[in-house]
């Protein structure tokens, strides 16, 4: 037993009942760290002492990335609505219908980013504000059927090229009024 | 190309800039100066959510709350405050929103002490931390089911995240003394229950 495991174990109770300086605090965390039969006395003394050791958390390069792919999902959706949201009531009554009609479009396609022109009989309006720096320009995908509402946005939003995530397509049907 | 080759530099900036100047430039509508500090503040809110939660996907959900949370009150941030603390502060509240909704759908968790007190036996020690990490975890989750979210959100923040009583009381949005109750509180809970569910850790102890 060294010399500074005979001060930490002395420390114990002041350390419990938050009675330390901020530097013998450290002090005792980072000998409780390196030290198993401190910390496992530690923990015989006063078993949320286990807590005293933890270290900073690890988070992969890949979790942040997810992150902030669904980050710029989410604030490409709440600019959509704020817009909804600002148009006339007999609109805004509309857009609850168009909201669901989007959730029910809405595909998650994995893959990178494709773009296509919009048909003349659908409107493609202004790029969502700070969806993103990668393609969330509203374009419109081709109405192979011919179903497309007549004022329809739909919006396109996919990772950057060389980036994981999923691909994001709504549409809102702003023709809708109930 | 133009327009790339802006961002992309722009980007190379942000990089370097400290939190307050891209928190500022974000308020403005800077969208990579919020990119660039969602990347570097991730590891720290998915940290805390996921001590106070005590599960890592529901972690994750919680840290994309926390800045979709952040992006829409950019325009109310005081300089004058600690981005940190802020920070702590948003995700502190809505991962102990999470927690008390969770625990309505609560789950059952068993848990051990081996590999917490087999520390620093292990020779990869990267995959030792992370193992005891989540027997941590797991022993905090079923200790703390007792706890009131505030007691639990104190104790992680000053035990596992080492923060100060007085940013945890800025934090939680509370005095000092406040803070000192909830851990006092919090550790007698978890004294409590760590006693009643693992007898044997006083005499393994005891042997060391």
């Amino acid at each position: 037993m060294s010399a500074s495991c005979a001060l930490v174990r002395d420390r114990f109770a002041d350390y419990a009942k938050e009675r330390l300086r901020a530097s013998e605090r450290g002090e005792l965390r980072e000998h409780l760290a390196s030290c198993r039969a401190c910390a496992s006395l530690a923990a015989a003394f006063d078993p949320t002492l286990l807590f005293a050791v933890a270290r900073p958390e690890e988070v992969s390069a890949e979790e942040i990335a997810g992150i902030l792919s669904a980050v710029r999902t989410g604030i490409a959706l709440e600019n959509a609505e704020r817009r909804l949201e600002r148009a006339p009531r007999t609109r805004r009554v509309g857009a609850a219908a168009a909201a669901a009609a989007a959730a029910a479009f809405t595909l998650l396609l994995p893959g990178a980013s494709r773009r296509v022109e919009p048909p003349a009989e659908v409107s493609a309006s202004k790029k969502p504000q700070a969806a993103g720096p990668q393609d969330s320009l509203p374009v419109a995908l081709p109405s192979e059927s011919g179903t497309f509402p007549a004022k329809a946005t739909i919006y396109d939003w996919s990772p950057g090229a060389g980036q994981d995530g999923p691909r994001v397509v709504w549409i809102v049907d702003r023709s809708l009024d109930i | 190309m133009e327009l790339a080759y802006s961002e992309e530099r722009r980007r190379a900036e942000a990089v370097s800039e400290d939190d307050r100047t891209l928190a500022l430039a974000a308020r403005d509508g800077d969208m990579v100066a919020f990119e660039t500090l969602v990347v570097r503040k991730t590891p720290a809110v998915v940290s805390v959510a996921r001590r106070i939660v005590g599960d890592t996907e529901d972690a994750r959900d919680v840290a994309q709350m926390v800045f979709l949370r952040v992006y829409k009150e950019l325009r109310r941030y005081d300089e004058r405050y600690s981005l940190n603390t802020w920070l702590y502060r948003i995700a502190t509240n809505l991962a102990i929103d999470f927690l008390r909704s969770a625990r309505s759908r609560a789950k059952a968790h068993g848990a051990t002490l081996h590999l917490v007190l087999q520390r620093q036996e292990g020779t990869s020690a990267q995959t030792t931390r992370a193992a005891e990490e989540e027997e941590l975890l797991r022993l905090l989750r079923k200790a703390s089911e007792a706890m009131t979210g505030k007691q639990k959100a104190a104790f992680v923040l000053r035990e596992m995240e080492d923060r100060d009583t007085k940013e945890i009381a800025e934090i939680l949005g509370c005095g000092e003394s406040t803070v000192r109750n909830h851990l006092f509180n919090a550790r007698r809970v978890l004294r409590r229950e760590l006693e009643r569910s693992h007898p044997g850790l006083v005499r393994r102890g005891e042997k060391a």
